[in-house]
């Protein structure tokens, strides 16, 4: 076992973690933080898509033990049902949910982007989101919701 | 299985010098790899927090890439997409925006795919590749190093890559299922200096064809020394043709492979033959 440190939703952790295991699974099963999705488990969904340092990742691809020392945001960090994120209000507005597995990753990626951009074009918005895969309501919805958070944001 | 997190490139070989403890750059296939089996590794060395390993700058008209720059890093530089353009459009398309993010140039040349995005495009640019080891360094061409088996030997650290910089023009294409997340079923890469309106020192180098990445020195020889024109690229797309078909015999891709590498071929010189061709 090791020990790292990580601060994750602005709450500083020490855990102890085995030196194989996973990101997604130290964050689900030591921290129980369920909204980070495992779908195909080997890079090509974004399900587990969460930020690391400013950056999006797949945490089924990042050891825990790589995170030392980082700054994550997870779902559970962004907006709740009272207020939600400017990203989640226009998915739940426009209709871009809806088994909802690949909710989280998306709005994470989207989250980044507007953090880094808060004026992007189309295709900057189609780049960004190209590692989230949906296989229910197709794409047109939750990049129409991106650019409307976007817009948003704007004002 | 232990876990190591160096501070220094020096920290990171003494470890693997005495512990045979394998290298670990972004992760993006050794987690995976790690995973299903295939790879089973007695330790992880982590490159991830050597800072100097993630360098790209440029050194006395040499442009300097060190082997934990991530593709978005490389994808965002100014200086890559100026002096080392292939590299540049190679980075664009590998993978996702999450994969770019964590995986590394070191990375893709450590796990050595057949389909790795980002060696072709080194080996068209002429790259260097420097290795160290507790014992001291060498600098090689990488089609040297990719000549070798195994590519790197216990203990050997890739440190980074040395990229000339001298006014050579550059191309990245490559052929995948969709555009993001594709493994590239074919890649090209070419390079070229000119010398008014002749080519000099012409680079091609071809992915995803073979078991790994490799240089075709006679098709570069062939294109050298000649007006670069239209006339020109269609002599090459023969000549790739032909490679492709001497390369992969008859695997089941070979068929599709030698007709599609035509278009792969000519997209990756539309950066470098300048509109119209003539």
């Amino acid at each position: 076992m090791i020990e790292i440190k990580l601060v994750v939703n602005e709450k500083p952790y020490t855990l102890n973690v085995e030196p194989s295991e996973r990101l997604i699974d130290a964050l689900r099963n030591r921290l129980g933080l369920l909204g980070t999705k495992e779908g195909c488990g080997e890079g090509e969904c974004g399900a587990c898509t969460i930020i690391m340092d400013g950056k999006t990742v797949n945490s089924c691809l990042v050891l825990a033990a790589q995170a030392n020392g980082s700054v994550l945001t997870t779902i559970e960090g962004v907006g709740n049902r009272r207020s939600p994120h400017p990203v989640q209000k226009a998915f739940v507005e426009v209709g871009a949910v809806q088994c909802g597995f690949c909710t989280p990753g998306m709005v994470l990626s989207a989250k980044n982007l507007l953090d880094k951009n808060s004026h992007p074009s189309e295709t900057e918005i189609g780049i960004a989101m190209s590692g989230n895969l949906c296989r229910c309501t197709g794409y047109d919805k939750i990049l129409r919701a991106v650019k409307i958070a976007a817009e948003e944001g704007k004002q | 299985m232990k876990y190591f997190q160096p501070q220094s490139v020096d920290e990171a070989l003494e470890i693997a010098h005495t512990s045979e403890a394998t290298f670990l750059a972004g992760g993006t296939d050794l987690v995976l790899h790690m995973r299903t089996g295939k790879v089973q590794p007695l330790g992880l060395i982590d490159l991830g927090k050597i800072s100097v390993l993630r360098e790209i700058k440029e050194i006395e008209g040499s442009l300097e890439i060190g082997s934990m720059a991530t593709f978005a890093e490389l994808g965002k530089s100014e200086l890559v997409f100026r002096k080392a353009h292939a590299l540049w459009q190679a980075c664009q398309t590998m993978g996702s925006p999450q994969i770019r993010n964590q995986a590394t140039i070191g990375g893709n040349l450590g796990n050595c795919s057949p389909a790795a995005d980002g060696l072709p495009a080194l080996l068209a640019l002429g790259a260097e590749v420097c290795l160290s080891t507790k014992a001291g360094n060498e600098i090689l061409p990488l089609e040297s190093l990719l000549s070798r088996t195994p590519l790197l030997e216990q203990g050997a650290l890739i440190r980074g890559f040395h990229i000339p910089m001298n006014g050579q023009k550059s191309g990245f294409a490559k052929l995948g299922r969709r555009k993001a997340l594709a493994i590239a079923r074919l890649s090209v890469a070419v390079s070229v200096q000119l010398n008014g309106s002749r080519t000099d020192n012409v680079r091609v180098a071809l992915g995803a064809v073979g078991r790994r990445a490799f240089l075709s020195e006679a098709l570069g020889q062939e294109l050298s020394g000649q007006e670069l024109n239209n006339e020109l690229l269609e002599k090459g797309v023969i000549e790739v043709q032909r490679i492709v078909r001497e390369a992969l015999g008859t695997r089941a891709s070979a068929p599709y492979k030698r007709v599609a590498v035509a278009g792969v071929f000519r997209e990756a010189l539309t950066s470098i033959i300048p509109e119209g061709g003539q």
